[in-house]
């Protein structure tokens, strides 16, 4: 057990290296201004403004957010990165909520999925930069704190996969287990909590994973277009500033990267606690 | 001969299960309508042990699932206890087996014989109490907090029954309980079913397609013909005695067998029947 998670720590340190030695490899062998392939422009330049050494950017960390500054920037992103997660966690938790009880709503009553699920598509295929300004403004009349309306977005895109993989989850009881609870004449209720609900956990767990980062990405994108100052916040202005600090949006990144590993990390640490009395799956 | 309908070990006892000229059309009226059964009557004395036994689609499942109220016949009356199918479900008066254990993976060994007294609603100390005397029962003590996957078939099947009987129902329905184990298994499950329900006094309706089987288990062996499904024969199985080991190689043991088996031949399909295991 111990010996397998140092494992997957090491094999996460290998990648993060070859993943940086491609990078220098190609920012040293690629043309400076870009190029293309059969006309098109497929090639990144790379020249220090787009493709900054990885070196630099590492270093970057431990220079301050501006001038003068006497706390390096490495603080400041995570300070961000800390804002971000607790939106993200939030919109998560609502997200998980919602799409779980619309998912047995949809398992109880044919009717509303079938009226629902259309919509609940749609939903998904919604720009969120163009409807995130409108709930913002929403929120505003509504009086709501700002990071609540981003968290409702992180929500937004969260309670979809949770949704569909409950709802798959909920109609995969093996039917001999469905019959045994009919021959104690429970309700559908309560078959729901006795049987339907604990079989459709396997389900929900991969759809919690997907959840995880859709929260994430649907924060930080909703930071970019409202202005809350999380990580997508500063990642944004950080850009702005790419001309004459170009590592310095590479530590944002940085801070989102972190962040999302995070989230993920804490739906992987659940799965181990709820699925730890389950029969084993073949491991790979 | 052999096809007296009223024998019974204890004709002397109220009637567990009463089922009148009771027929099952599934898809009435579509091309692919199936006539599963077809003006069946059966009864089942209080204590005995009748199986069902018949070639696949003679409709014996489906006659289990009507006395167990999972299906609704086209016509006709199943009475279970003195009280329609129905009341006797609500009333929780059965206990059922499958042949997939059908064990819920998520709960431990106890937790799953506890699963009948839970939806009963009764208290944690009752339902510990009794999930401990029904472990008790079928041996598998040491076993209360594993969980189902890590025990063996036969095993996983002992939890099956305790699970069917944590309540004390009177009848017990078993729709070939032991259909995925291995011979031997099997052979160890069938005397433990017969310790079992005699301990208990309780009343079983078993469907089996294994002849030996059902007369090693049985008081009387219903006999069933397919398309449309009927009953055929009905078989008394008075084995002299308790049932042990020795049973099987008694005389009679193989003389009952070869009755049943002529039973089933003279369902009209002559030798080569599928479904019905000699062994």
């Amino acid at each position: 057990m111990i010996r397998r998670a140092a494992r997957r720590v090491a094999l996460f340190f290998v990648a993060l290296a070859l993943v940086a030695t491609v990078w220098e490899v190609y920012k040293a062998l690629g043309p400076e201004k870009g190029g293309s392939i059969l006309g098109f422009p497929v090639l990144p330049r790379t020249n220090d403004r787009a493709m900054p050494h990885t070196w630099d950017m590492v270093a970057r960390l431990f220079d301050p957010e501006v001038r003068g500054d006497p706390t390096p920037i490495w603080q400041a992103v995570l300070g961000y990165s800390w804002y971000t997660f607790r939106m993200a966690l939030v919109g998560l938790l609502i997200g998980t909520v919602f799409g779980m009880s619309l998912a047995v709503l949809m398992a109880r009553f044919r009717v509303v999925e079938r009226g629902l699920l259309p919509y609940v598509i749609a939903s998904q295929t919604v720009p969120l930069i163009a409807l995130a300004p409108q709930v913002a403004t929403l929120g505003g009349n509504w009086g709501l704190p700002r990071w609540m309306w981003v968290a409702a977005l992180g929500a937004f895109l969260a309670f979809f996969p949770v949704s569909v993989a409950t709802l798959k989850g909920l109609s995969s009881s093996p039917p001999a287990s469905l019959e045994l609870m009919d021959s104690y004449a429970t309700g559908w209720w309560r078959t729901t909590a006795k049987l339907r609900f604990p079989a459709a956990v396997p389900y929900i767990v991969p759809g919690l994973k997907l959840a995880a980062t859709a929260a994430v990405i649907g924060v930080i994108v909703s930071e970019i277009s409202t202005g809350v100052r999380g990580v997508g916040f500063a990642a944004l202005t950080y850009g702005q500033r790419a001309t004459s600090d170009p590592p310095q949006v590479w530590t944002a990144v940085f801070g989102a990267a972190l962040l999302g590993l995070t989230m993920f990390g804490l739906v992987v640490a659940l799965e181990a606690i709820v699925m730890r009395k389950r029969p084993r799956e073949m491991e790979t | 001969m052999s096809s007296d309908a009223s024998a019974s070990a204890k004709p002397q006892a109220a009637a567990a299960v009463r089922v009148d000229s009771v027929s099952m059309v599934f898809n009435a009226g579509n091309v692919n309508q199936v006539d599963a059964l077809s003006e069946i009557d059966m009864s089942v004395a209080a204590g005995e042990f009748v199986s069902l036994i018949g070639p696949s689609g003679c409709g014996k499942s489906t006659l289990l699932r009507l006395v167990a109220n999972l299906l609704a016949p086209t016509s006709g009356h199943v009475v279970v206890n003195g009280k329609t199918a129905s009341q006797a479900r609500l009333d929780q008066d059965y206990g059922m087996a499958f042949q997939q254990s059908g064990l819920f993976e998520w709960r431990s060994v106890q937790k799953n014989i506890e699963l009948p007294l839970e939806v009963k609603g009764w208290d944690r100390a009752r339902r510990r109490e009794r999930s401990r005397e029904m472990l008790e029962l079928v041996q598998l003590s040491e076993f209360a907090d594993h969980m189902p996957w890590q025990l063996s078939g036969g095993m996983q099947q002992r939890v099956a029954i305790a699970r069917a009987l944590a309540s004390h129902p009177p009848l017990l329905l078993m729709d070939e309980p032991f259909g995925a184990l291995d011979e031997m298994t099997r052979e160890h499950m069938q005397a433990e079913l017969l310790r079992i329900c005699s301990a208990a006094d309780t009343t079983v309706v078993f469907v089996t397609h294994s002849i030996p089987e059902a007369v090693y288990l049985s008081d009387r062996v219903v006999v069933m013909s397919p398309r449309p499904g009927r009953i055929t024969d009905i078989v008394a199985v008075d084995l002299g005695g308790t049932r042990d080991e020795d049973t099987r190689e008694a005389g009679v043991f193989f003389e009952k067998i070869t009755q049943v088996r002529e039973g089933l031949r003279g369902t009209g399909l002559g030798d080569g029947q599928r479904g019905i295991e000699d062994r």
